[in-house]
């Protein structure tokens, strides 16, 4: 393997506290351009408070948060996204009486005058092989259907690194399949962060895993490794997991 | 192809305002004239508010703060300069900028919607308190007094502008509503630029806008200064309409009407609180004329029913029962045709 | 030393003043997310009830903290029938429709009262401080402010019906489950919002000019003291009017009431600035 390259993503020492509670205690995470990273962890694992200290939603405690050598920690939303980060919340946020098409051309304008913006929204709606659901309103598409279209959006900013709160929630079937080629896809020209529950998806876009427990990081490694992680399944896994494996 | 049928109704509106500015005042007597004059005020005043609520989803229940500022401001600042165009441009700066500091607390601050609201309500009311309380000679500015529930006569009539001659009925009639025009020429064309299609997003979808990078609490305060400025203009021509103003230009009687008339017309467009406005104006002087019924009652039991039984507006409902009566009779050829 | 008794008094009458007007309000707002434009003019009503019942020959005392906030809490509940009900969970509409109220009201009182001012005459008398005079009703007002501040604080600590309110207003699908009728709950806390306010609006009479349009004195006040104290209705009405009456009251002191109004404002808006969810804190806060 070569050198690691500068990472694009750092965090020091970031810890996130609620009154007594830690919920994110001294974590120092980092990956590099080109990677694509899942973070999992049982619920209350800290990697949701980790991921929102990454977006600007929450205001670390302590610590810094590197973004390209720059500081982001504590930032508004808006600067954070600004600066070439793009988000995809849990809950699907959409302009619901926009279509697909609108949506996405919306959040391709930022960067780019309306002529480059239609074309940035032609190719998303490429990439994410949705171009027959262009014309609907978002209001009326299927979840797995919202869900791309979100995730058109968010890549229609041109972000350097895109954060994904729960991707295939509520997806099932071949539009899981889909979403984890897109994602597949996408890994390589751009840096992702998945935060996702669903083993099965982690699987499929075979990624680099960080375990979360307890507001640390339990254990960094691939997802076939972490998989066969004898206290990762105990922590994590349970049962369930063992019986299938 | 939407945009061009979009445009294509602005034109119209545009050019139907057009003509009534040619021909109104020379085919109606004078009377008439003044009182569409002052439907035409309360027009913009109207706009200032169906601006904000419509295209930025900011609710402000203290729309008469700046109308009554925009009147004591013109006031003040013409009474004492002797004449109309630098005090009416000066007028819209304040009022701006005024609502530009209001804003920033309330925007900065991330109140929620209803906070600000209420926010809005409270500063209109403690304006009106305080003008209330400048009766004495003491409260003068330069040779204003301000006259505290007396309000301020004899203020200056609309100059053409950059003269110092003194606008007819006729003129100031047409020159307000070349305003209405400018103004609502002008929303129509921020509402489709860029800077407009953001704010819509921020109504429709705060989160998103911002996670698109935008940073709404910009977008908001600028949205609510230019409400601001177009609310202290109206107040403006309000008070040389009728040389005189008083502390009820910012009472909550003036802000609740300014929200009955987009209420009525509905949120979200321009030309339906402009109907808003000539509707009820009109109803109430009609009613005001039986002498027994209150003008608040009247406005009140609207408002009530308004909420009730439509929250969306007259004009979108009654366009929503008209497209469905439409279908019912088209139903029967679509159905042939496939 | 009489001077400092004298201003001690003065400053716990605006708390008290604050206390009275907002009490009301913050229980409509806080349990029910709902905030009441009318709520001036249900103070009015409840001025109204005591000129008028006075006047009938009913002693004052009666009129003040029986007749007053009974007649304005059935009109509550009333009101509560006919416009509230339906406008749950819409908070906006809920403020335009009880604005329409609120003009309605005054516009009607006015078509049957007149735009006069009406009064009663300040009870009690007074008594002196050293060089200074002091009316008696005003320790009757701090008196009944602090009773009404631990009145609301027992009655949704300690009481059943407190408990399922409580319950009803966090989680009402589950009350439901549990056998409660929110419905009932819904009119009984507007309705007690309500009866509070008119007790208010009869204990202000003796000391306030009593016009179809006096709510408007009071509302500015009530919401910043609300809004300012966030939605723990006790400790939010406590805190925001302690802080808020005393502020204002030395700036009246110093340069007149006006300005103390003004100050009142500008403090709540710096104040909202540094904490959005009021005093007390966020929205979901536990604390009474």
């Amino acid at each position: 393997m070569s050198p690691a390259p500068e990472p694009i993503l750092a965090t020091s020492s970031l810890t996130m506290r609620f009154g007594g509670v830690v919920a994110v205690d001294n974590v120092d995470f980092s990956m590099s351009q080109g990677e694509l990273r899942c973070l999992i962890g049982p619920n209350g694992a800290g990697k949701s408070t980790f991921f929102k200290c990454l977006t600007g939603q929450l205001r670390p405690s302590s610590g810094s948060i590197l973004f390209d050598g720059d500081e982001i920690g504590g930032r508004q939303t808006h600067e954070i996204v600004a600066r070439g980060i793009g988000i995809k919340t849990q809950v699907p946020n959409l302009f619901e009486g926009l279509s697909a098409y609108e949506n996405i051309n919306l959040a391709a304008s930022r960067r780019n005058p309306a002529d480059a913006a239609a074309r940035v929204a032609d190719d998303m709606l490429e990439l994410m092989q949705i171009a027959e659901i262009a014309a609907s309103t978002v209001g009326t598409l299927a979840h797995g259907q919202r869900q791309l279209v979100e995730l058109a959006m968010v890549l229609a900013g041109q972000p350097r690194l895109v954060l994904l709160d729960e991707p295939a929630a509520g997806m099932a079937g071949e539009e899981r399949a889909r979403l984890a080629s897109v994602v597949r896809s996408l890994a390589g020209d751009n840096t992702l962060i998945v935060v996702e529950h669903d083993m099965d998806f982690i699987k499929d876009i075979a990624s680099t895993v960080t375990v979360f427990h307890r507001g640390r990081i339990f254990i960094e490694g691939h997802v076939e490794e972490i998989m066969a992680h004898s206290e990762v399944q105990e922590i994590y896994l349970g049962k369930e997991t063992n019986a299938a494996a | 192809m939407a945009a061009l049928g979009y445009w294509r109704g602005v034109a119209l509106v545009a050019a139907i305002f057009l003509a009534i500015l040619l021909f109104v005042p020379a085919w109606f007597d004078l009377f008439e004239v003044l009182q569409m004059t002052q439907y035409i005020v309360l027009a913009i005043y109207a706009l200032s508010l169906a601006y904000i609520w419509g295209f930025g989803g900011i609710v402000s229940f203290g729309q008469a703060g700046f109308f009554g500022l925009g009147g004591y401001a013109f006031a003040v600042i013409s009474i004492n300069m002797g004449e109309t165009t630098v005090p009416f441009l000066l007028t819209i700066a304040l009022c701006f900028s005024f609502a530009a500091v209001l804003g920033y607390f309330m925007f900065y601050g991330r109140l929620s919607d209803v906070y600000l609201g209420v926010v809005t309500l409270v500063v209109t009311l403690i304006m009106w308190k305080l003008i209330n309380h400048t009766a004495g000679p003491e409260y003068a500015i330069g040779k204003a007094r301000l006259g505290g529930f007396n309000g301020i006569p004899s203020i200056p009539i609309m100059r053409v502008p950059f003269t110092d001659r003194e606008m007819d009925p006729g003129e100031m009639f047409q020159y307000f509503m070349g305003l209405l025009i400018f103004v609502y020429l002008g929303l129509h064309v921020l509402i489709r630029s860029k800077f407009g299609r953001i704010a819509i997003s921020i109504r429709e979808n705060e989160v998103r806008t911002s996670l698109l990078g935008y940073d709404i609490r910009r977008y908001k305060l600028m949205v609510f200064s230019i409400g601001g400025a177009l609310g202290g203009a109206s107040g403006a021509m309000w008070a040389t309409y009728q040389t005189f103003i008083d502390p009820n230009s910012f009472s909550l009687e003036m802000s609740a009407k300014c929200l009955i008339w987009v209420m009525a017309g509905g949120v979200g467009t321009l030309i339906g609180p402009i109907v808003g406005v000539v509707a009820l104006q009109y109803l109430s002087l009609k009613l005001g004329e039986t002498a027994f019924i209150n003008n608040l009652v009247i406005l009140g039991i609207i408002l009530v029913l308004l909420v009730l039984l439509m929250p969306r507006g007259i004009v979108p409902t009654l366009h929503d029962w008209l497209r469905k009566g439409l279908a019912l009779v088209r139903q029967p050829s679509r159905e042939g045709a496939q | 030393m009489d001077f400092a008794l004298i201003v001690l008094i003065e400053l716990l009458r605006a708390v008290a003043g604050l206390v009275l007007i907002a009490a009301g309000l913050a229980i409509i707002f806080g349990m029910m997310r709902v905030i009441n434009i009318a709520h001036g003019e249900f103070l009015m009503l409840g001025g109204y009830t005591v000129v008028l019942t006075t006047k009938l020959g009913v002693n004052l005392w009666v009129a003040i903290l029986v007749l007053a906030p009974l007649f304005v809490g059935v009109f509550g509940v009333i009101v509560e029938r006919c416009i509230i009900q339906f406008l749950y969970n819409r908070l906006l509409d809920s403020i335009l429709a009880t604005w329409g109220l609120s003009l309605l009201i005054i516009g009607a009182v006015t078509v049957v009262f007149g735009n006069t001012v009406e009064g009663v005459a300040t009870p009690l008398g007074g008594f002196a401080i050293g060089d200074y005079k002091m009316a008696s009703y005003t320790l009757v007002l701090i008196f009944a402010a602090a009773l009404i501040l631990a009145a609301i604080f027992a009655g949704l600590k300690y009481t059943r019906f407190g408990l399922i309110a409580r319950s009803t207003m966090q989680n009402p699908g589950m009350a439901e489950a549990l056998g409660v009728n929110s419905k009932l709950v819904y009119m009984a806390t507007f309705g007690i919002g309500a009866a509070l306010t008119g007790l208010a609006g009869g204990l202000l009479a003796p000391i306030a000019g009593v016009v179809p349009s006096m709510g408007v004195y009071f509302i500015g006040q009530a919401f910043i003291t609300v809004v300012t104290g966030g939605s723990a209705i006790v400790a939010g009405t406590l805190s925001a009017s302690t802080m808020l009456g005393t502020l204002s009251q030395s700036v009246t002191f110093m340069s007149g009431p006006v300005f103390g109004d003004a100050a009142l404002l500008l403090v709540a808006l710096i104040l909202l600035r540094l904490l959005p969810q009021g005093i007390t804190g966020r929205i979901f806060s536990r604390s009474l």
